[in-house]
C-alpha cells in the first residue's frame, strides 16, 4: 500500500477564518486509483480537494495546519511553488469553464505559457483531445470558439485542457453536477478510461456515481473524515452507522 | 386576523403610469438638451468651417484665418494624457483588484482615488504648473500639460478598469491558475484581454474629457497664439478649448470673432466624438469573441 500512495495527508486542519473547515484529517490517496470523496453539502470534501493543488490559497484568511505530502514532500512547505504543484495536480470544476478563446488555444494555453511542451503542439492537442474522447465531435471546428460547444463538450474540452499539462493527478470537483446524463455517462467512461494513466480525486454528490467509478471512496462529515475504504466495503457493508444513514439517503 | 386590504388594481394602474410617464419625460428632456445644443452650435458654427479653417493657423490677429494649431495641439495633448493615463490607470487598478490583499490599504487607496476624481480640474492645473512646468522645469509644454490631463483622468480610468476586471468571472482565474499557469500569466493572458472592452468604454469617458478641460492645460501647455507647430514634446502648443477661451473672453474683438469660438466649439465637439469614435470601434471589434 505505501509504494502506491501518491499523497498523503498527516493531521490536516483547515480555517475560513476562524471558523475551522475540517479537522484532523490523516488519509492517503493511491496512486493510478480512483478516490471518491462522499459526503452531505458543507461537509468539507470540495475544500479538501482544493487543498491538493493549493487553489485555497486564492481566498483570503485561510489557514492550513498538518502536512499534505506530495511524492514525500509537504506542498506546504515555505520553499514549494504552488505554480509548480498546480503543472502537476491539475483539476476540473464544477462548472464547465473553457475560455473565450478556439478549441485549439483552450488546449494549447497551459503547454505554451507554462513550456512543458515537448515537440508539436498540435500533436499534443490532437493527443488530449482524443484522451478526453472529443476529438472526433471538434476536430473539424478546432478554430472555433470553445463556447459554442455544448456543456457535456466543454466539461471533456476542459478535462482535455488538464491533461494537456501531462499531470500526475487528475481532481474533479463534481465534474458532472451541471450535465445531463448523457454526458454524465461519457464523462465516467472517460474517467475509467483515465485511470489507468493517471490518479484521480473526485468529489461526487451522486452516491451510483461514487459505486460506480471509484475503487476507494471516503465520506465525509461537518469536516470529519468519517469512514474511508475500498468502495465496494464502503457501499456493502460500512463500519460506521452515519455512512450507511448517508448512502442510504437517510441524511445528507 | 386583520383583513389585508388591497390596493385597487385601478389604483396601482394609475400609479405605473404615472411613473412610467415620469422616467420617459426624463429621458426625453435630456435627449433634447443634449440635442439642442449641438444643434445650436452646428447652426452657428457651420457658415466658418471650411478646409482653410482647419488646415490654417489664424490671422489678423486671430480674427480670420483657421484653428489648425489648435486642433493639432488639443490632439497631441490628448494623445499624450491618453499615453500617460491608460497604463498608469489599468496597472493601478490589476494592482487593487487582482494583486493587493482587500483591506485597510486598498481601501485607503480606493478612498484616495475618489478623492482625486472630486478635485476641480484647475487645482490640477495647479498642481500641473508648480509641478510639471516649475520643480521638474518641463515648462509649459505638451509633456507638462498631456502628464497634468493624464492625471486628470487618472481616477476614471481606474474607476472603469477595476470594474472591468471584477466583472471577469472569476472561473477564468481559477481555470487558468490550476493549470499551473501563474498569477501574472493569468492576469496579462487570460483576464486583462477580457476586461479590455470594459475599461476602454469607462475610460471614453475621461478621454473625452481631456480633450475638452481648460484650466488644467491653461498653465501647463497653452499658448495664447503661436505661430509654428510644436517641434518637440517640450514645445507649447495651442489648444481647441483655450482657443475658444481666448476668443471669447480676450480676443481683440470679441464681437467679430463669434462666428469663429462657434466654429472652434464644433470643432472640438467633433474632435472630442471622433475620438469617442475610434475607441468605440477598437472596443466593439475586441467584443466580437466575447461570451459571458
Amino acid at each position: 500500500m505505501e509504494i502506491n500512495t501518491i499523497i498523503k495527508l498527516k493531521d490536516v486542519n483547515f480555517y475560513y477564518g476562524s471558523s475551522q473547515a475540517l479537522t484532523d484529517i490523516s488519509m492517503t490517496f493511491g496512486k493510478n486509483k480512483v478516490t471518491a470523496l462522499i459526503g452531505p453539502s458543507g461537509c468539507g470534501k470540495s475544500t479538501l480537494l482544493r487543498l491538493l493543488n493549493r487553489m485555497n490559497d486564492l481566498i483570503d484568511g485561510t489557514r492550513v495546519e498538518g502536512e499534505i505530502l506530495f511524492e514525500e514532500k509537504n506542498i506546504y512547505a515555505p520553499d514549494v511553488d504552488p505554480v509548480e504543484i498546480r503543472r502537476k495536480i491539475g483539476m476540473v470544476f464544477q462548472k464547465p469553464n473553457p475560455f473565450p478563446k478556439t478549441i485549439y488555444n483552450n488546449i494549447a494555453y497551459g503547454p505554451k505559457l507554462t513550456g512543458v511542451q515537448t515537440g508539436d503542439l498540435d500533436i499534443l492537442v490532437e493527443q488530449s483531445l482524443k484522451q478526453a474522447v472529443l476529438w472526433d465531435e471538434v476536430k473539424d471546428v478546432l478554430n472555433k470558439s470553445a463556447m459554442n460547444l455544448s456543456g457535456g463538450q466543454q466539461q471533456r474540452l476542459c478535462i482535455a485542457r488538464a491533461l494537456a499539462m501531462k499531470p500526475d493527478i487528475l481532481l474533479m470537483d463534481e465534474p458532472t453536477s451541471a450535465l445531463d446524463p448523457i454526458s454524465t455517462a461519457k464523462i465516467e467512461e472517460l474517467i475509467e478510461e483515465l485511470k489507468k494513466d493517471y490518479t484521480i480525486i473526485i468529489v461526487t454528490h451522486n452516491m451510483q456515481q461514487a459505486a460506480r467509478i471509484s475503487d476507494e471512496t471516503a465520506f465525509f462529515y461537518i469536516g470529519n473524515l468519517i469512514e474511508y475504504n475500498k468502495t465496494e466495503k464502503i457501499f456493502t457493508k460500512p463500519d460506521v452507522k452515519q455512512t450507511e444513514d448517508y448512502i442510504t439517503g437517510r441524511f445528507g | 386576523m386583520k383583513s389585508f386590504k388591497y390596493n385597487s388594481m385601478k389604483w396601482r394602474y394609475f400609479r405605473q403610469t404615472v411613473f412610467f410617464m415620469l422616467v420617459r419625460a426624463s429621458a426625453l428632456i435630456i435627449t433634447l438638451a443634449l440635442s439642442g445644443i449641438i444643434l445650436y452650435i452646428i447652426v452657428n458654427g457651420i457658415g466658418v468651417i471650411s478646409w482653410d479653417f482647419i488646415s490654417k493657423p489664424p490671422t489678423d490677429a486671430m480674427t480670420k484665418g483657421g484653428i489648425m494649431p489648435a486642433i493639432l495641439g488639443t490632439i497631441y495633448l490628448t494623445v499624450g494624457a491618453i499615453a500617460i493615463g491608460l497604463p498608469l490607470g489599468i496597472a493601478s487598478a490589476i494592482y487593487l483588484t487582482e494583486y493587493a490583499r482587500q483591506g485597510k490599504i486598498v481601501r485607503f487607496i480606493k478612498v484616495g482615488i475618489n478623492c482625486l476624481a472630486g478635485v476641480p480640474s484647475v487645482v490640477f492645473g495647479l498642481f500641473g504648473l508648480g509641478f510639471f512646468v516649475i520643480f521638474l522645469k518641463f515648462g509649459s509644454s505638451i509633456l507638462s500639460g498631456s502628464l497634468t490631463l493624464g492625471f486628470l483622468i487618472l481616477p476614471t480610468i481606474i474607476g472603469a478598469s477595476e470594474e472591468a476586471l471584477k466583472s471577469v468571472p472569476q472561473t477564468f482565474r481559477e481555470a487558468s491558475l490550476s493549470l499551473g499557469v501563474s498569477k501574472w500569466q493569468t492576469t496579462y493572458r487570460i483576464v486583462l484581454p477580457n476586461a479590455m472592452p470594459g475599461i476602454l468604454t469607462g475610460s471614453i469617458l475621461g478621454i473625452g474629457r481631456a480633450a475638452g478641460e481648460t484650466a488644467p492645460i491653461m498653465f501647463t501647455a497653452a499658448a495664447y497664439f503661436t505661430s509654428k507647430l510644436p517641434g518637440s514634446v517640450f514645445d507649447e502648443v495651442m489648444a481647441l478649448p483655450y482657443h475658444i477661451y481666448v476668443l471669447a473672453t480676450a480676443g481683440t474683438n470679441i464681437e467679430a470673432t463669434r462666428p469663429i469660438q462657434f466654429g472652434t466649439v464644433l470643432v472640438l465637439v467633433a474632435v472630442v466624438l471622433g475620438i469617442d469614435l475610434i475607441a468605440i470601434v477598437i472596443r466593439s471589434y475586441m467584443r466580437r469573441n466575447k461570451r459571458w
